[in-house]
C-alpha cells in the first residue's frame, strides 16, 4: 500500500443531531470523494442533520467516519490513516454504491471495491447515490447495532 | 406524484419485481452496466390439447439485484418487455454486511406492496 499523500491531515469531526431524532447525537467525519458527498451536504442544508452548536442535546455519541464516494487505491491510505486517527468509541458508516461495493466502477483497476477493505463498516447505505434521508436512516440502524448513544 | 413522506413515487429508491411477468429473457441481466442482476431459469413443456407439439416456457427460478453494485440508473426497467421490473422510492433498507443489499425474489416483490 503506498503511503499516505504528504502533508495530508483530516479534518476533525464535526457534531451533528438528528432533527427528527434528537437523541441521536453523532460526530461525523464525512470522507466526501464524490457525488454521495453532496447528498450528505443536502441532509444538513435541508435540515435533517442539524449542528449541534444550534441545539440542546443530551448524550455523547460516537464518532462516525462517513465514507461517501469512491475511494480509489491511491487515496486508500488517507481514508485508513483517517479512520485510525478517531477517538473511540467509532464506527465506519459506507455511504452509497461506490464505497459499498465500488458500485459503476467494478472493474476499474484503480479504485478499492469496497471500503470494508479498508475499515470495519458497521452499515452500508445502499443508493447511486443513497438520498439524504437514507443517511438518517443509516444512522437510525447504526443505533440498533452498536451503542453509538 | 409523492408519497406519504413527500418523495416522489418515482424517485429511484429500490426496484421492486413482479415475478409473474418476467419471462426470464435475459435483457435486463445483460444490459445492466453493473451487472448487478443474475436470474436462473429452467424449461418447461406444456401440452395443449389439439397442437401439434409441446411448447417450451422459461420458468423463473430465481432473481437477485445486488443494491451494493447497482447504480439505480434503470435501464433495467426501461428495457424489461413485460414491466416486470419498476421503481419503488423506498430508501431505508441500509445493511450490516454488503450481502444484506442483495435482494431476492421476496423481497424484491415485497417492494410492490409497500406505500
Amino acid at each position: 500500500m503506498n503511503p499516505s499523500p504528504p502533508g495530508y491531515q483530516p479534518a476533525s469531526p464535526r457534531t451533528y443531531v438528528v432533527a427528527a431524532d434528537p437523541s441521536l447525537r453523532v460526530q461525523i467525519l464525512d470522507i466526501g470523494l464524490a457525488c454521495c458527498s453532496l447528498e450528505v451536504g443536502s441532509a444538513i442544508t435541508t435540515g435533517l442533520l442539524v449542528d449541534s452548536a444550534t441545539v440542546q442535546s443530551p448524550g455523547h455519541g460516537a464518532t462516525i467516519l462517513l465514507i461517501s464516494g469512491t475511494v480509489t487505491d491511491a487515496l486508500a491510505p488517507a481514508v485508513l490513516r483517517a479512520w485510525e486517527q478517531l477517538p473511540e468509541p467509532k464506527a465506519a458508516v459506507s455511504f452509497g454504491a461506490c464505497a459499498n461495493t465500488g458500485g459503476p466502477y467494478w472493474d476499474a483497476p484503480s479504485v478499492t471495491k469496497g471500503v470494508d477493505q479498508l475499515v470495519p463498516v458497521s452499515v452500508y447505505i445502499p443508493g447511486c447515490p443513497p438520498r439524504p434521508e437514507a443517511l438518517i436512516a443509516g444512522l437510525r440502524q447504526l443505533r440498533d447495532e452498536i451503542p453509538v448513544n | 406524484m409523492t408519497n406519504p413522506s413527500g418523495i416522489p413515487a418515482q424517485a429511484h429508491g429500490v426496484i421492486a419485481l413482479t415475478a409473474s411477468a418476467c419471462t426470464s429473457c435475459m435483457i435486463c441481466v445483460r444490459e445492466c452496466p453493473a451487472w448487478c442482476i443474475e436470474l436462473e431459469s429452467h424449461d418447461e413443456e406444456v401440452t395443449e390439447p389439439g397442437a401439434r407439439r409441446p411448447r417450451t416456457v422459461s420458468v423463473l427460478d430465481t432473481f437477485t439485484i445486488d443494491f451494493g453494485l447497482c447504480m439505480y440508473c434503470g435501464i433495467c426497467v426501461d428495457v424489461c418487455p413485460f414491466d416486470a421490473l419498476e421503481w419503488h422510492s423506498e430508501f431505508d433498507y441500509a445493511a450490516g454486511s454488503p450481502g444484506g443489499l442483495i435482494q431476492g425474489i421476496n423481497e424484491l416483490e415485497s417492494w410492490q406492496s409497500k406505500p
